[in-house]
């Protein structure tokens, strides 16, 4: 992807990758302990989807708090059950207020629906924010911050779980 | 005291405005010395406490506190340094501007003052004005650590004087100042026609400029002057940048410390933020009621600076300085006009990329400010086009968001088919990942970034490959069911697999492995790099 790119600032890349590939390992290695993998369709499937969330978890975790969007993917994470739940009694979440019955310590919910007015591109401002986990209420300026470290983090993601990979399939 | 009355009158609109510019001049101003928020309330304090200590004329008080204000371990005196560069000047001018505007002594907190001495010359031609310049000057210096230019530009003080052409513009720019404050139009004008009946000695300008606020008592002087000097010290500051041609030194000089220009951005901006957030449309009036072609040039300068200030918050001030000086330039050639024609002169349409503010445009403060939001946001999609791969030929906000989007979107398929991928591979691996999630192996792998010279580990790469039987990281695997200690090789194989193109680059080893390869040579080389 963009290795050539990346080859220029090798060391800080490397390094984060090393957090991100250490954090990642981790999880998937509380994954893969926690139920001996089978070849089940669905639960592959299952397992996927909890590869992924553990992904997210991790590569927002090295990040912190720092973030809005690692904010937005860890509280998404630590309360998808709550989600989940609500979800099935609400069919649109709106505001979280009666998350507040089950969650007492949440700030903010950054699944908030927000009506944002795009500053310059109306339909591409609002997919950006769609995308970007917990961007629907930055203002615009933010927003490009935090798609710009979203991406970044994004990428070096990818790269570690596509290493890993390859380190699986050649073994 | 009459500056902080005056100041507190003002609100908190304009002391903000100022701030927010005078933060942003400070930003660009000082981008070595990244003073970006927290200049703001320095500034903002330096200014109370300037104003507390004028008990005077409030300009002229303002001014000789922030000369001789010791905040800067500056000896503030007006010392007639040398004059240093028209920029120095229109520092000094830019600074007064401001100074006169809000009333307060803010430059002097952007006044490191290291040239005590560059300030010094200025004064001495000079009255209150020049130590303004001098702090301007100094802080200038100190921002650009052109000590010796504004020695230079000194010299060519004492001509200007009697520059006939030098009341006029002073005039201009102190009109300029005063319909930047709405309030005080009418003061502008009778500062402009008191300035332009004035001799036409720089002192005189100098004197002007305080007179002027002599004349008012009260805020409505202070804010016209600093109107005035905030308009000519961006002029000047723009026309130093374009070129020291005696014309603008003079001009700058005859603005009472504003000219000397600041070449840096800082100054430009600090002048143009400055003007241009609280008092967009004074701006504009004042170039209608200007029709003189140092008008023009200024109302050039002024969109000049301008530019320089929408370029300040980049890293685009060089390039803000050399569009301002083509643009200045081009401009300059006889742009007569009424202010407003010039005002309104649009300028080639904004590229997306470029941080240009248009020149004469939108002296709107609700204008300005969102040109200076625009050039945040262009100036972030600018970094983004560096993130996301194959858009440097992209230009435009709403292709590069497309890109943008369409690059998430694809990571983030990646990763839920990467993850399908690892859970279907996963258990295949029987590998003992606790050697490999020890921290140390993995701090071990990421403290040893840099090149280290083929240890055990990669010798024993080396030797299995070799016999190129088998996988590496199988044979170690074999030869150590307890992966506790080969953790490192293997996180070393594992970073090898990915980070061949990096290894090889590290290391000189000069095989390009291809990321099919099956890692032997590349987790050697990994390790290498490790």
């Amino acid at each position: 992807m963009s290795a050539s790119q990346q080859l220029t600032p090798t060391n800080p890349n490397s390094a984060l990758k090393i957090r991100l590939a250490y954090r990642f390992l981790l999880t998937l290695n509380t994954l893969n302990a926690k139920k001996p993998p089978n070849f089940d369709h669905t639960q592959i499937h299952r397992r996927s989807h909890r590869v992924k969330i553990a992904a997210y978890a991790s590569m927002a975790s090295v990040v912190g708090p720092k973030r809005a969007w690692s904010r937005a993917i860890l509280w998404k994470i630590r309360n998808r059950g709550m989600l989940a739940r609500n979800k099935k009694r609400i069919h649109r979440i709106s505001t979280p207020i009666r998350l507040h019955r089950h969650h007492a310590r949440r700030r903010r919910n950054p699944n908030r629906v927000v009506h944002v007015d795009p500053f310059v591109n109306s339909g591409l401002e609002v997919k950006l924010r769609k995308l970007v986990p917990g961007a629907e209420t930055i203002d615009p300026c933010g927003l490009l911050d935090e798609t710009a470290d979203y991406i970044k983090y994004l990428a070096t993601q990818v790269e570690v779980m596509r290493n890993l990979v390859d380190l699986y399939s050649t073994i | 005291m009459e500056k902080d009355g005056f100041f507190s009158n003002e609100g908190n609109g304009i002391p903000q405005s100022w701030n927010s510019i005078f933060g942003m001049d400070m930003e660009s101003q000082v981008n070595e010395l990244n003073c970006s928020s927290e200049q703001i309330p320095n500034c903002f304090f330096n200014r109370n406490w300037d104003n507390s200590m004028d008990q005077s004329d409030p300009f002229e008080s303002a001014l000789s506190s922030i000369v001789s204000s010791p905040v800067n371990s500056h000896p503030g005196i007006p010392i007639p340094g040398c004059g240093g560069d028209n920029v120095v000047l229109k520092e000094l001018i830019g600074r007064l501007g401001s100074i006169c505007n809000s009333g307060e002594i803010s430059p002097q907190s952007c006044i490191q003052g290291n040239n005590s001495a560059n300030t010094s010359c200025y004064n001495t031609p000079l009255n209150s004005p020049p130590k303004l310049n001098l702090s301007i000057m100094d802080h200038h210096h100190q921002i650009q650590g052109n000590l010796p230019i504004p020695r230079n530009h000194q010299l060519p003080l004492s001509p200007f004087p009697a520059d006939p052409g030098f009341v006029e513009r002073a005039a201009r720019y102190s009109c300029f100042g005063g319909k930047k404050e709405p309030e005080f139009p009418h003061m502008v004008e009778s500062g402009m026609l008191s300035r332009a009946s004035s001799n036409q000695s720089f002192k005189t300008t100098g004197s002007q400029f305080v007179g002027i606020q002599e004349e008012k008592n009260g805020m409505p002087v202070p804010a016209s002057d600093k109107k005035f000097s905030r308009l000519s010290m961006s002029l000047t500051s723009e026309n130093k940048e374009l070129d020291n041609s005696m014309e603008e030194s003079s001009l700058s000089e005859q603005i009472p410390g504003g000219e000397i220009g600041i070449k840096g951005q800082t100054t430009n901006s600090n002048g143009r933020k400055r003007k241009a957030i609280p008092k967009g449309k004074g701006k504009e009036t004042q170039f209608s009621a200007k029709d003189n072609t140092t008008v023009g040039e200024q109302e050039k300068e002024v969109s000049d600076a301008k530019r320089s200030k929408s370029g300040e918050e980049g890293h685009a001030t060089e390039k803000e300085k050399e569009k301002e000086k083509e643009k200045v330039e081009g401009n300059g050639n006889g742009n007569q006009k009424q202010s407003k024609e010039t005002a309104k002169l649009p300028e080639p349409p904004k590229d997306y990329i470029h941080v240009r503010a248009r020149r004469g445009q939108a002296t709107d403060s609700h204008s300005l400010a969102e040109r200076v939001r625009r050039e945040k946001i262009s100036e972030r999609m600018k970094f983004l086009q560096d993130l996301v791969p194959g858009c440097n030929k992209v230009t435009g906000k709403a292709v590069m968001l497309d890109e943008i989007i369409n690059y998430v979107q694809s990571l983030q398929r990646q990763v839920e088919f990467l993850s399908m991928k690892l859970a279907t591979v996963n258990p295949r691996t029987d590998m003992n990942m606790e050697g490999l999630l020890s921290k140390d192996t993995f701090q071990r792998a990421s403290m040893s970034n840099t090149m280290n010279p083929m240890d055990t580990s990669a010798q024993q790469f080396y030797g299995m490959i070799v016999n190129g039987q088998e996988h590496p990281l199988m044979a170690m695997m074999h030869r150590n069911p307890n992966m506790k200690s080969d953790g490192f090789e293997e996180a070393a194989a594992f970073w090898g697999m990915g980070n061949d193109l990096q290894s090889v680059v590290q290391m000189g080893f000069g095989q390009n492995q291809p990321q099919s390869f099956h890692g032997a040579m590349g987790a050697g080389q990994m390790k290498v790099e490790l």
